[in-house]
C-alpha cells in the first residue's frame, strides 16, 4: 500500500521527533514515492501537462480575454463571420470571437467539472466510508440505496433532475453529483473493508478510539488515493455530463460553456452550413479537457494498483 | 458515453459479489440466485416510486398545458383532471398507479390519448435495432482489440489501441454525431453526402428494399454509438486478460507446445473473458439508456425521444412509464449479469 | 496441418469484413435507385412535430390539423388570396334574419374514398357527435359549445340552429368524418384513426400510412371535386432537429423546409446561395413582443400569480421599453428576417397597421429610461442596482421560451440591457411556457401571436373579458391586462360596420395599447421556409401575394404545387453511387489487404 499509515518507519532521526511531525514525514515520503511511480507513466504526465495548460488557461482567461468576451452589446463583430486575422476562429451568432468564447468558457465547463466531481466523491466517500465501518443494518440499508442509485440510468435521472430545478449552474452540479456517487461508495467501501481488518484498527479501537477517530485519522487517510484516483476521472465524466445537459438544453443559457457553445451553434444552423469554425473548438476542448483527466486518473489507479497493467 | 461511471472503475464496482468456491452445490446457487431476484424486485419497487414522485415535482398542471392556454372553464379542467385520475389524494393516485402497474397497465398518455404500453412498444423496436447493432458491434470490436492489444501490450500497436480508444471514449457522443452528419451526410467539398441526415426510413419501402432503407439510417448512429462505447471494453477486456497472462495454465499450455496464438485463443482469452461479461450485461441496459443523446442528433425515431416530449408537458403517465422501463432494463440486465457470472466462472461449482 | 488451418480462419475473416462492408455500401446505394425507380411525383415535407392524433376529435397540434386540412373537406375554406370563406364541402350558406339559424347546401360531388357520397347527414352526425360525447368534444368543442339542434333534412342541406349569434359560422375549422366508419368508434377518448389505412376522406389527398415520429404518407385523390393535386404523393418526413432537415433540402432528400417557426438566418443565408432552392421570405403575420405581467387577476376580482408590483407602475414600463433596442434585435438577432416593431399589428395588414407619432414613440434612449426609473423612487443603491418599494433589488424574471433561440438570445441583451440600468434579469427558459403564463408565475415574457386578416381575435385577448372567471379557469386572456379606456374602443369597434371607421378605432387601440406599455413589440418575424426547384416547380403561398406556404389556414400549398421535370435530378446521385462505390472499394481492399498482410506476419514471426 502506498500511503502505509501503519507500517513502522525507519528513517533514524537522530531526535526522536513527534508523532505529528513523524506522520507528516511519513506522507511526504510516500508522496515522493508516488510521484517518482507517476512519473514513469508516459501517458499520465502528457495529461498532466494538457491539465496544467488548461488550468493555466482557464485561470488567466479574465487577463488574457476578459468577462467582456461574452458580452451580447459589446460583441465586436457581426454575427457569424468566417476566422479572419481579426477573429481567428470567427464569430458566433452575436457576433462575439469565439477564439474568446471557448478560452472563457474552460472556466465554467471546468468549475462545474470539479463542483460536481468533489459533490460526487463526498457523497461517494461518506458514505462509502460509514457503510463499511458501521456494519449490520445501516450498512445494508446504504449499500441497497447505493445498488439501486447504481442501476438508475444516469443521463435520464440527470434529465429528469435538470428538468424539475431551474435551469442554472447550480442544477446541473448537482444532477451530475447525484447521480454519479454509487460508484465511488462502493469502490471506498470495499477499500475500507479492507483497511478496517488490519490489525492496527483494532489497536486503536483498544486504546479507546471512537468511531470518529477512526473513520477520520485511520480509514479516511488510507482511502484518500483511491478516492484521488476517482476524482480524477469522475471530473471528466463530469465535464461530458455537463456540456451533455447543456447541449440538450438544460443548462443555463446566458451562460458561456463549451457544451452551451456546441447547442448555440447547432441551434444557428452550422451543421448544414459546414460551419467548422463553430463546431469543431468546443468539442475539441471537451474532448481534450476529458482526456486529459482520463489519462491522469488512469496512470494514479495504476500507481496504486499496477495490478490493473495500463500501460506505461 | 457521459456521466457514466469511469472506465474500469465501472467493472469493478458493478462485479457481482460472487458467492465464490462456497457456493459448490446448486441449492446454494439457487439461494443466492433467488437473493439476486429478489434484489432487483425491491430494486424495481423503488424504481417506481421514485418515477411517480419525481416527475411530479416537475412544475405545471397537465390538464391546463394540456388544454394549450385555450379558454376553458374551471368545470371542464376539473372534469379533465377526473378523467385523468389528478383529482384523487396523491396517496390513492399512487396506490392507484402500483396496482395498476402490476398488471402491465401504466395508464394512457395526456397527449397521445394512447396507453403508455403501446406508446413504448412502438418506439422500442426502433430504439433495440439501433442499441442492439451498436451493442453486438463494439462489444465484439472491444474484445477482439482489447485481447488483441493486451497479447502484444507495451507494444506500438497496444499503444495505438488503447490511445485511439481512450480518445474516443472521450469525445462526446452528439459532438461526434454531428460532425459525421456533416462530412458523410450533407458532405464536404467534392465529397457527397452519403448517408441521410436522420430518422429511421424513408418510408414507402416494402420487404428487402425497407430492410436496406433502414439499414442505410442505421450506419452513422451505430458508427458513432460505437465509436464511444467501445474503448471501455477494449480496457476492460485488455485489463482482464493481463490478470490472467502471469497464469501457470499459460506456461503449462506453452510447454505443451502450442503455439503462441493457439495458447491466447483456446486458454487465456475464454478466461479473461469472464469479467467482460459483466460489463457486457451492464452495457446493454446502460446503452439502452443512455441512448437518448444519439437518438436526439440523429432525430431517431425511439424511446428517448418520447421521454422528451413526455417531460415537457409533463406527461406524467409516459415520463413515469419511460423511466420505469429504462431503469427497469438497467436492473434486469445487472440481475442476469449476477445469475450468469457464477455460472460461467470455472473456479465457481464445477 | 495448424498452418493451413490459420490460414483458413484468416480468409473467413476476411470474408466477413468484405460482407459486413458489402452490406452497409449497398445499403448506401439502394433506397436512391429504389425512390426513383418507380415514376410517382413525390413531394416530401420535412417537419418536427410529432402528430398527438390523427383523429379529428381529438388532435389540437398544428402538423395533425394540417393533415385533417388535407384529408378531411370542412364546410368553408378560405381564400388564398385575401382568406375569405369560400365553399368547400358547403357551396353556399344562408342565416335567419335573427342570426339564430343558418343553412348550409352540401355539394353532390364529393365522395369518400370508400366510394360513399358525403351528404349533409355526415356533416350533422359530425356536429351532434361534438354536441353529445364530451370526449368527441377535446379538439373542436368551442365550435360547437352554441349549437343548439344540429339537422340535415335532405343529402345537400344542412341546418345549425343557435343558442345565440354566433361569429365564426363560416369559418367552422371542423374536419367533416364518414358518418357511415365513425359511428362504430365505441370510444372517441381513445380513439387515435391511425389503424386502418387508408383512412376514408374526402379532401384533396388521401392519408395511407403513418408511423409515430418517422413519417406520414398522403396520396392524391384523383376524385377530388376541386380538382386533384399535382404531385402523386405527399409524404411529412421528420427530422426533429431542423438543422438536420436544412442538411435534408440541400441533398435533396427533402422537398420543403419550413423551420419551426422559421428557418435560422444562418440556414436562410446559406440556402439562398443554393443553385436549385428558393428561399421564401415573406413578411410574417407574427408580432413578436415582450409582455409584462400587469399581476394576474380573474373576472371575480381574485388576484393570483407573482408579478413583481413595480411593474404596475406605468414609467417603469416606460423605462423598460425605452431600454430595448429593438434595431438590434432585428440587425443581430434575426439578422434582417424581420421588420422593426412599432404598433401591435404587422405592417403586412396595412389598413390596421398603426405606428406610433414621434412625440409617443417610446425609442432607445436608456438615458431617459434611467431618469424615469429615477421619477419612480427606483433609486440606485451602494451596489448600483435599484431597488423595489420592498427594499429589496429589482430583478425581474423573464420567461422564455426553451426550444426557441431567438427567445434565449434577446434574453441575454435583456441581461445587458437593463443590467446597465441597475435591473437584475433572470432568464427563466422552460419547455412548458404554458403553466408559469397562466398562473401569473412570471414578471416578463416573450410573447407572439398570429394575426388574421381579421383582428379581431388578437385585440381581443387584451380586454378585461378575456380574463378568466376564477383563478381556477382558464381565461381567453393573453397577459391579463384589464383596461377601461381600451374596452370601450374595443366594443365600439365591434359595432361599427364601415372599414374605415372600424380600423381607425383599432388603431386607437393600439395607441393606447403602446401607452400603457405593457406590450413591447420588438419586431415582426418574416415566415423564412425554402424549397427545391428542381422539385417544386410552383406552389401558392397565402396570401397569395408574399405569403407563406407552411401552415396555411387551407390547403391551397400542398394542393396546387406542380411537380418540377426531373429530367437532370437523377444526376447528382449517380455521382454519390459512383463515389460511394469507388470509396467503399478502396476502403474494402484497404481493409482485405491489412488483414491479410497483419495475418502473414504473425504466423511468420511465430514460425
Amino acid at each position: 500500500m502506498t500511503a502505509g499509515t501503519g507500517e513502522p518507519v525507519k528513517d533514524g532521526a537522530p531526535e526522536a521527533p513527534g508523532p505529528r511531525t513523524l506522520a507528516r514525514r511519513r506522507r511526504r515520503a510516500s508522496a515522493a514515492r508516488f510521484w517518482r511511480e507517476y512519473r514513469t507513466h508516459r501517458a499520465g504526465l502528457v495529461g498532466l501537462a494538457a491539465l496544467a495548460l488548461f488550468a493555466l488557461v482557464a485561470l488567466t482567461a479574465p487577463l488574457t480575454v476578459g468577462s467582456d468576451v461574452s458580452s451580447v452589446t459589446g460583441a465586436p463583430g457581426q454575427p457569424l463571420e468566417t476566422p479572419s486575422g481579426e477573429f481567428w476562429l470567427g464569430t458566433d451568432r452575436f457576433g462575439r470571437d469565439l477564439l474568446g468564447l471557448v478560452v472563457w468558457g474552460s472556466r465554467v465547463s471546468l468549475l462545474v467539472g470539479l463542483l460536481a466531481a468533489a459533490l460526487c466523491v463526498a457523497i461517494g466517500t461518506l458514505v462509502g466510508i460509514t457503510a463499511g465501518h458501521f456494519k449490520g443494518a445501516y450498512a445494508t440499508v446504504v449499500m441497497r440505496i447505493t445498488d439501486w442509485f447504481l442501476v438508475m440510468p444516469t443521463l435520464v435521472l440527470a434529465i429528469a433532475l435538470a428538468t424539475v430545478m431551474s435551469r442554472s449552474l447550480g442544477t446541473v452540479v448537482l444532477a451530475i453529483g447525484v447521480t454519479s456517487w454509487p460508484t465511488t461508495a462502493r469502490l471506498v467501501r470495499a477499500q475500507t473493508l479492507a483497511v478496517e481488518a488490519r490489525p492496527y484498527i483494532e489497536r486503536a479501537r483498544a486504546l479507546g478510539g471512537g468511531h470518529r477517530h477512526i473513520m477520520v485519522r485511520h480509514v479516511l487517510p488510507n482511502v484518500m488515493p483511491l478516492v484521488l484516483a476517482q476524482t480524477t476521472l469522475m471530473i471528466s465524466s463530469s465535464i461530458l455530463a455537463e456540456a451533455t445537459l447543456a447541449f440538450l438544453g438544460l443548462g443555463d443559457p446566458t451562460v458561456v460553456s463549451w457544451g452551451g457553445l456546441l447547442q448555440d451553434a447547432r441551434e444557428a444552423g452550422s451543421v448544414s452550413s459546414g460551419n467548422w469554425s463553430y463546431l469543431v473548438p468546443p468539442g475539441l476542448a471537451i474532448a481534450g479537457v476529458a482526456l486529459a483527466f482520463t489519462l491522469c486518473g488512469r496512470a494514479v489507479e495504476s500507481v496504486l494498483n499496477p495490478r490493473l497493467g495500463v500501460a506505461r | 458515453m457521459t456521466a457514466e461511471a469511469p472506465l474500469t472503475a465501472a467493472v469493478e464496482a458493478a462485479a457481482p459479489a460472487v458467492p465464490g468456491p462456497r457456493a459448490r452445490t446448486t441449492t446454494r446457487y439457487l439461494r443466492y440466485g433467488a437473493g439476486k431476484v429478489a434484489g432487483a424486485a425491491v430494486s424495481l419497487f423503488a424504481v417506481l416510486v421514485t418515477g411517480f414522485f419525481l416527475f411530479r415535482l416537475i412544475p405545471g398542471d397537465p390538464v391546463k398545458t394540456m388544454t394549450g392556454g385555450r379558454p376553458v372553464s374551471a368545470e371542464q379542467l376539473d372534469s379533465y383532471r377526473r378523467e385523468f385520475g389528478l383529482d384523487l389524494p396523491l396517496w390513492q393516485q399512487f396506490t392507484e398507479y402500483c396496482g395498476k402497474a402490476l398488471t402491465g397497465d401504466l395508464g394512457t398518455s395526456y397527449q397521445f390519448h394512447t396507453p403508455v404500453v403501446d406508446k413504448i412498444s412502438e418506439a422500442l423496436p426502433n430504439t433495440l435495432i439501433l442499441t442492439g447493432t451498436a451493442f453486438v458491434l463494439y462489444t465484439l470490436l472491444g474484445i477482439v482489440l482489447g485481447t488483441r492489444s493486451a497479447w502484444r501490450h507495451g507494444g506500438l500497436g497496444d499503444r495505438l489501441n488503447t490511445g485511439l480508444a481512450l480518445t474516443l471514449y472521450s469525445v462526446p457522443s452528439f459532438w461526434l454525431g454531428l460532425l459525421l452528419i456533416i462530412v458523410f451526410s450533407v458532405g464536404i467539398g467534392p465529397v457527397p453526402g452519403l448517408f441521410p441526415t436522420g430518422g429511421m426510413e424513408s418510408g414507402g419501402e416494402e420487404g428487402f428494399a425497407h430492410v436496406l432503407d433502414v439499414a442505410h439510417h442505421l450506419v452513422l448512429p451505430v458508427v458513432t454509438l460505437v465509436a464511444v462505447e467501445y474503448g471501455q471494453t477494449l480496457l476492460v477486456a485488455r485489463s482482464a486478460l493481463l490478470d490472467e497472462m502471469g497464469g501457470d495454465y499459460l506456461t503449462t499450455a506453452r510447454a505443451k507446445g502450442l503455439r503462441d496464438d493457439q495458447v491466447r485463443r483456446r486458454h487465456a482469452v475464454p478466461n479473461a473473458l469472464l469479467p467482460t461479461v459483466t460489463l457486457v450485461f451492464v452495457n446493454l441496459g446502460r446503452t439502452v439508456a443512455g441512448v437518448i443523446l444519439v437518438e436526439t442528433v440523429f432525430s431517431w425515431p425511439g424511446l428517448g425521444g418520447l421521454f422528451y416530449q413526455g417531460l415537457s408537458v409533463p406527461d406524467l403517465p409516459l415520463v413515469q412509464g419511460l423511466f420505469l422501463f429504462f431503469a427497469g432494463t438497467v436492473i434486469v440486465m445487472n440481475t442476469l449479469a449476477d445469475l450468469v457470472y457464477p455460472l460461467l466462472d470455472p473456479r465457481v461449482g464445477r | 496441418m495448424s498452418t493451413s488451418q490459420q490460414h483458413g480462419r484468416a480468409r473467413r475473416r476476411l470474408a466477413a469484413a468484405t460482407g459486413a462492408g458489402a452490406l452497409i455500401l449497398t445499403a448506401g446505394l439502394v433506397p436512391q435507385q429504389a425512390a426513383a425507380a418507380d415514376g410517382d411525383k413525390v413531394l416530401t415535407v420535412a417537419v418536427a412535430q410529432s402528430v398527438d392524433s390523427l383523429s379529428p376529435f381529438l388532435a389540437q397540434r398544428l402538423l395533425s390539423t394540417s393533415i385533417h386540412r388535407l384529408t378531411y373537406e370542412y364546410l368553408t375554406n378560405y381564400d388564398a388570396e385575401d382568406a375569405r370563406a369560400v365553399p368547400a364541402l358547403a357551396t353556399k350558406w344562408t342565416s335567419s334574419p335573427d342570426k339564430l339559424t343558418w343553412t348550409y347546401t352540401i355539394r353532390s360531388d364529393s365522395s369518400w374514398s370508400d366510394g360513399e357520397r358525403a351528404t349533409a347527414e355526415d356533416a350533422a352526425w359530425t356536429f351532434n357527435t361534438m354536441m353529445t360525447d364530451p370526449d368527441a368534444a377535446t379538439a373542436n368543442g368551442s365550435f360547437v359549445a352554441n349549437f343548439r339542434k344540429v339537422t340535415a333534412p335532405s343529402p345537400t342541406e344542412l341546418v345549425i340552429e343557435l343558442k345565440k349569434p354566433q361569429a365564426t359560422m363560416t369559418a367552422l375549422d371542423v374536419p367533416i368524418v364518414p358518418k357511415h366508419v365513425w359511428e362504430k368508434v365505441d370510444d372517441y377518448s381513445e380513439f387515435n384513426n391511425d389503424k386502418n389505412f387508408p383512412i376514408v376522406g374526402n379532401g384533396p389527398f388521401i392519408l395511407t400510412d403513418y408511423k409515430p415520429d418517422s413519417y406520414v404518407r398522403l396520396k392524391a385523390n384523383k376524385d377530388f371535386w376541386r380538382g386533384a393535386p399535382k404531385f402523386d404523393e405527399l409524404v411529412f418526413r421528420y427530422y426533429k432537429d431542423q438543422d438536420a432537415a436544412v442538411a435534408a433540402l440541400r441533398k435533396g432528400e427533402v422537398s420543403f423546409v419550413s423551420g419551426s417557426p422559421a428557418l435560422t438566418p444562418a440556414q436562410a443565408s446559406s440556402l439562398k446561395s443554393e443553385k436549385n432552392i428558393k428561399v421564401n421570405d415573406a413578411p410574417g403575420r407574427r408580432f413578436y413582443a415582450l409582455a409584462v405581467n400587469p399581476g394576474a387577476r380573474a373576472k371575480n376580482g381574485e388576484t393570483f400569480g407573482d408579478g413583481d408590483p413595480s411593474l404596475k407602475d406605468e414609467r417603469v414600463r416606460h423605462a423598460l421599453f425605452m431600454a430595448v433596442d429593438r434595431k438590434t434585435v432585428v440587425d443581430k438577432v434575426f439578422q434582417g428576417y424581420a421588420v422593426q416593431g412599432e404598433g401591435y399589428i404587422p405592417p403586412r395588414f396595412d389598413s390596421y397597421f398603426w405606428k406610433p407619432s414621434d412625440g409617443q414613440e417610446l425609442a432607445y434612449d436608456p438615458a431617459k429610461a434611467a431618469r424615469l426609473l429615477d421619477e419612480a423612487g427606483y433609486k440606485k443603491n451602494g451596489d448600483g442596482k435599484r431597488v423595489g418599494k420592498d427594499g429589496k433589488p429589482l430583478d425581474y424574471r423573464v420567461l422564455c421560451h426553451a426550444t426557441d433561440p431567438n427567445d434565449k438570445a434577446i434574453g441575454q441583451y435583456l441581461q445587458e440591457w437593463w443590467g446597465e440600468l441597475g435591473i437584475g434579469v433572470s432568464l427563466n427558459c422552460v419547455d412548458n411556457v404554458t403553466d408559469p403564463w397562466l398562473a401569473g408565475t412570471y414578471d416578463l415574457a416573450f410573447d407572439g401571436w398570429s394575426v388574421n386578416p381579421d383582428p379581431d381575435f388578437v385585440m381581443s385577448i387584451h380586454t378585461c373579458g378575456a380574463l378568466p372567471a376564477t383563478p381556477k379557469d382558464t381565461g381567453a386572456t393573453d397577459n391579463f391586462i384589464c383596461d377601461k379606456q381600451y374596452d370601450e374602443l374595443y366594443a365600439k369597434q365591434l359595432a361599427e360596420y364601415d372599414p374605415v371607421k372600424r380600423a381607425d378605432l383599432v388603431k386607437q387601440m393600439q395607441s393606447r395599447l403602446y401607452d400603457l406599455g405593457y406590450m413591447n413589440v420588438m419586431a415582426y418575424p418574416n415566415a423564412v421556409e425554402a424549397y427545391r426547384t428542381d422539385q417544386i416547380a410552383s406552389i401558392t403561398t397565402m396570401p397569395k401575394k408574399a405569403g407563406n406556404i407552411y401552415g396555411q389556414d387551407g390547403y391551397w400549398s400542398w394542393w396546387s404545387a406542380t411537380p418540377a421535370d426531373t429530367g437532370d435530378s437523377g444526376g447528382s446521385d449517380s455521382t454519390g453511387v459512383v463515389v460511394g462505390i469507388v470509396a467503399g472499394v478502396v476502403v474494402l481492399v484497404g481493409a482485405g489487404a491489412f488483414l491479410a498482410l497483419r495475418r502473414r506476419s504473425t504466423a511468420e514471426d511465430r514460425e
